[in-house]
């Protein structure tokens, strides 16, 4: 299955918050929405799940428009909230049922869910007595338990112990490989890095990167090189400004353009004493300062 | 459509397990069961009192005048106060107010002429008539011997004095003092129950804001499915909660008819036709509709469920205005006026108004009602679209509360 946006623009008031926006996701990968707050993720999401139209542009699965009556959507909102005083199984027992589940099959699902999740002793508790990670828990049983075909994490991590991380690492990288479209938006970066296949940058409602994470990086223009050395002192003196200090004690070169690369390292392995040179790949959050920030400059020319 | 049961029942199932909700029915229905089951109760208190003997009556003195019987003025007395242990004496004014003081009679008449007397009493009370009883017993007394001195017998003087003349009214329209008290018991119902639960609706929709359980709910269901799925719950609980109450009173007052055979506006309020309550059903209904689904759109762009109050203020006014107008109305006995009859057919006040003018007026016609109807059906038909529009809008809007302007325009261009 494939789900697209295309050419998503949508204004509110004056505010022109996506000025088309086109992304692809596929069945069984995750995919990264990325952008700084008000970039438009959350405009994108709740169009993409039918809250509100867009004014242009279409959202299609496998190149049909998207018919919202077969094609089930999963949503763990960034701003979490149920009822408070409400029994827990009861709520999401009628959120399951909203989602167009019989009665008996949400009760069933909602059951298998808390005890996968280890929340079987609250069933009848009301949410407000919980923890916050353990309301967070429950959150995540009413973007699951209907078994959608999209699952859209907004946040999914924030909040959570070291453990209920671990555990929902485990839930989402099932959801992968059960063949589902998993929407992420975050921005901790490392949990990008770890799921995520492909990524979308956006910034002020266009997309500012788009593509697999793995050729973005790859695609990077490879001008840096990356040297540990526990003498940096004679590096620093010969090669003067091409030379900057990393903040984990390694030492970025700057060559004159990607051909120089074989030279510079055969050159550093002669001269120097060095435990490492290697091209300098960007991670994730180089990649997002870059290109969500504020600075027009793209480094990226070949993105 | 099986979205929107869903919505009903959970909402339903909020009232029900409600501890206000229930707790203030279950009052009320104690509350009624109190006042009707009260004179069975005084009364099985008092017949237990009165066994032990006729002593514990308060003791009455009375001082016959110097022409009078004192047999004949403790005997008509007696007949007058038959709550009293009516007992004569001679003994001077100083005696009798003595005997009062000490407690050892409640009350005392001095007879000083044939038609004048003094009550000496240890404390006045704020219902004590029998000043005024003892007037007519002394004015009796006195025509009696003026009847029988100029010859007539006893009996028949007796006779001519208790004639009664009678006077039987027949009223061919409505009969407005039987009519007003329940008219004002269904307006002041209609009225508290629409604010009430127009208020549940409006707090309810906030919490959900404000606890951003909505964000989940407005990717789950139609926001038209989630406004209508609450004004109707809150309708069909204020209407059951309505029908417990009226329906246990109306129980209670079968249990214990006879024991309020006296009390005329008791009576009245029961024997209510059973066309008038179709017609509150009707206004109920709709008034109800129109005002929830103002108020579920009003709470829908409230953040916080403290702005809730401030922000239905105007919508409470109106209702109050017209309730206001209602009463004034209905009690200066003119349902008529210009006021009422623009009144019953805006459709923000036509549930009260026309309803007091169906109940206590004689002139309503049939197709002013009709119109009146038509008008606040085709009302509730509106305000519902343009109400789920708001809501619509309003559900996702957060921070300060917009103005009106500003949510019209964002409905207009939605």
């Amino acid at each position: 299955m494939i789900l697209k946006l295309l050419d998503i623009h949508k204004t509110f008031g004056e505010k022109e918050v996506l000025q088309g926006i086109s992304l692809t996701a596929q069945s069984g990968r995750a995919f990264g929405l990325l952008g700084r707050n008000g970039a438009g993720k959350t405009t994108s999401i709740r169009i993409l799940m039918d809250v509100f139209p867009p004014d242009s542009g279409s959202v299609q699965i496998d190149g049909q428009p998207i018919d919202y009556k077969k094609v089930q959507i999963g949503y763990l909102p960034e701003e979490r909230g149920l009822y408070p005083k409400k029994p827990i199984v009861d709520q999401l027992i009628y959120f399951a049922v909203l989602k167009g589940m019989r009665k008996k099959d949400a009760a069933a699902a909602v059951d298998s869910w808390l005890d996968r999740l280890g929340m079987t002793e609250y069933r009848n508790r009301r949410l407000d007595t919980l923890s916050k990670g353990n309301q967070q828990k429950i959150q995540l049983i009413t973007a699951l338990a209907h078994d959608p075909h999209i699952v859209i994490l907004d946040e999914p991590f924030s909040g959570l112990d070291p453990v209920n991380a671990m555990l929902l690492k485990d839930v989402v990288k099932e959801q992968i490989e059960r063949g589902k479209i998993v929407l992420f938006s975050s921005h901790q970066m490392h949990y990008i890095e770890e799921f995520c296949d492909d990524i979308a940058i956006l910034r002020k409602g266009k997309v500012a990167l788009a593509g697999g994470l793995h050729d973005i990086k790859r695609n990077y223009v490879r001008d840096r090189l990356i040297v540990r050395t526990e003498t940096p002192e004679p590096i620093r003196q010969d090669l003067k400004d091409r030379c900057m200090d990393m903040p984990d004690g390694g030492l970025m070169i700057q060559l004159a353009d990607p051909g120089e690369k074989r030279e510079m390292m055969r050159l550093l392995t002669e001269r120097y004493e060095l435990d490492e040179v290697k091209v300098f790949e960007p991670s994730l959050n180089d990649i997002f300062v870059q290109y969500a920030g504020d600075t027009e400059e793209k480094g990226g020319k070949n993105a | 459509m099986k979205q929107f049961g869903s919505i009903l029942n959970f909402e339903l199932k909020y009232y029900f397990k409600n501890k206000v909700f229930v707790g203030v029915t279950v009052f009320l229905v104690l509350l009624i069961a109190a006042v009707m089951f009260f004179p069975q109760i005084s009364k099985a208190f008092r017949s237990d009192e009165e066994t032990p003997g006729e002593s514990k009556q308060p003791v009455m003195l009375v001082k016959a005048g110097e022409d009078q019987q004192a047999d004949t003025v403790r005997g008509a007395f007696a007949a007058a106060f038959p709550d009293y242990d009516v007992q004569s004496t001679d003994a001077d004014t100083k005696a009798i107010e003595e005997q009062i003081t000490e407690e050892k009679a409640a009350c005392a008449f001095v007879i000083t002429s044939p038609t004048a007397c003094s009550y000496y009493v240890h404390s006045l009370s704020m219902y004590d008539t029998n000043a005024e009883t003892a007037r007519g017993v002394l004015q009796n007394l006195y025509q009696m011997d003026a009847l029988t001195d100029s010859g007539m017998s006893e009996q028949e003087a007796g006779a001519l004095l208790h004639t009664e003349a009678e006077c039987t009214v027949v009223s061919l329209g409505k009969d407005q003092m039987q009519n007003y008290f329940y008219t004002y018991i269904m307006i002041l119902a209609l009225y508290m129950v629409i604010l009430l639960y127009g208020q549940m609706v409006a707090t309810n929709v906030a919490t959900e804001k404000s606890s951003r359980a909505m964000e989940l709910l407005i990717t789950s269901a139609r926001p038209t499915s989630m406004m209508f799925g609450k004004v109707i719950a809150s309708c069909l609980a204020g209407l059951l909660q309505l029908a417990v109450v009226f329906g246990s009173a109306f129980l209670f007052y079968n249990i214990n008819q006879s024991y309020w055979e006296d009390s005329a506006i008791v009576q009245s309020l029961f024997n209510i036709p059973a066309g008038l309550l179709i017609y509150m059903l009707i206004f109920f209904v709709l008034g109800f509709f129109i005002y929830a689904s103002l108020y579920g759109a009003i709470g829908s762009t409230a953040s916080k469920v403290e702005d809730i109050n401030t922000s239905v203020m105007p919508l409470t006014f109106l209702f109050v205005i017209g309730l206001v107008v209602v009463i004034y109305s209905i009690s200066s006995g003119d349902v008529d006026n210009t006021v009422m009859t623009v009144c019953s057919y805006v459709p923000f006040t036509s549930p009260i108004a026309m309803f007091a003018r169906i109940a206590m007026s004689s002139t309503v016609a049939w197709y002013e009602i009709a119109i009146s109807i038509g008008i606040l059906a085709g009302s509730v038909a509106g305000i519902g679209v343009l109400a789920a529009k708001i809501y619509r809008v309003g559900v996702l809007l957060y921070g300060t509360t917009p103005r009106l302007g500003s949510i019209l325009k964002a409905v207009w261009r939605a």
